[in-house]
């Protein structure tokens, strides 16, 4: 067997700039593609849109959120980074996934550089949470993976215990769209 | 000891983790570096403290002591950079030491049977320094932590 080196070695523009968000959540701060952000809001202002799963799959969904048509899984930041409770601010609704996640708050929008892999040694969950890890004002932060805050397991479980609710969100934010 | 004969002992470097002064070969060891910034983030691996940065390069901490002492480093202003060598992947890892290193040769000895992670001793001043087998060291401290870990629980 040949042993794989590390590229962790030979930092790599992977994409060349890219805009990102900096967000945190708990005493820890995230970065997550722009591009991959549809909208960013407040929790205050999602009061009437929301609905609560029939059935709790796992600790970190407990809602769907419609917006404009579409309804998306509440996922609750920390419980998603197995951080101690904490205090969102803030959902950030993600474009390519039916994915609204609850962050602290919005530090800042930045532009990352440089996208560095997570280091071979990270064998856990990380690996999915996480693209990679960037440099943003000499600090080492770690890039989000926007389709890693729900699998697609983790979507057809919560689609099997709760058939058609997200559809059902989204009829009805559509219909009350043409009201 | 002839200046050639002397170039055939294996070099090794001793340090200390927590209370234990262990080895390794000098091979295995890059640099020594004092006081790196440590960054941290949630992730699930055992062992990992964070990562440091050095020379633009990412390097993950991996503290030993859960495997050797059955319990976590304390604060660590030093830090010896190796090269982990896997099967599947080599990688350079950072490991909080206390205290000072010393690069010592001598011959290495047949370890206890009973540490599975020593691959030999050294004798040094009628002191015996275990010499450890990296990879082993690490996986015994993975295992250490993941014993006492409840499930699901997240490192920082």
């Amino acid at each position: 067997m040949t042993a794989q080196h590390s590229s962790v070695e030979a930092p790599r523009e992977a994409r060349g700039r890219e805009q990102v968000a900096v967000f945190s959540i708990a005493q820890f701060s995230f970065v997550l593609s722009a591009a991959a952000v549809q909208e960013i809001r407040s929790t205050d202002s999602l009061g009437g849109t929301v609905v609560d799963l029939d059935r709790h799959v796992m600790k970190k969904v407990r809602h769907i959120v419609e917006r404009d048509g579409k309804a998306y899984y509440v996922v609750s930041g920390y419980e998603h980074f197995r951080q101690p409770q904490s205090r969102p601010t803030t959902v950030l609704i993600l474009r390519n996934a039916p994915v609204a996640v609850l962050v602290d708050r919005i530090e800042e929008m930045a532009e990352m550089r440089v996208l560095l892999e997570l280091p071979q040694s990270f064998r856990g969950e990380e690996r999915m949470w996480y693209r990679g890890l960037t440099v943003l004002d000499r600090r080492v932060l770690p890039v989000a993976n926007p389709l890693g805050f729900l699998s697609a397991g983790e979507l057809q479980q919560l689609e099997e215990q709760n058939p058609g609710l997200l559809k059902s969100a989204a009829t009805r934010g559509r219909e009350r769209g043409r009201e | 000891m002839s200046t050639e004969t002397a170039s055939l002992v294996p070099s090794y470097v001793v340090f200390q983790v927590g209370t234990r002064r262990v080895a390794l070969a000098r091979d295995a060891v890059a640099e020594l570096i004092a006081s790196p910034i440590l960054f941290t983030f949630p992730h699930t691996s055992p062992l990992i403290t964070g990562v440091v940065l050095r020379r633009g390069r990412i390097v993950p901490v991996l503290d030993l002591a859960p495997g050797l002492l059955g319990a976590a480093s304390p604060p660590a202003r030093l830090f010896l950079v190796v090269e982990r060598q896997t099967l599947t992947f080599s990688e350079r890892c950072a490991i909080p030491v206390q205290g000072e290193c010393e690069l010592v040769a001598g011959v290495m000895l047949p370890g206890e049977p009973s540490d599975h992670y020593v691959s030999g001793r050294l004798e040094l001043n009628e002191e015996k320094i275990d010499v450890l087998d990296l990879e082993k060291a690490i996986a015994a401290g993975v295992k250490h932590v993941e014993d006492s870990m409840v499930p699901a629980e997240v490192l920082q």
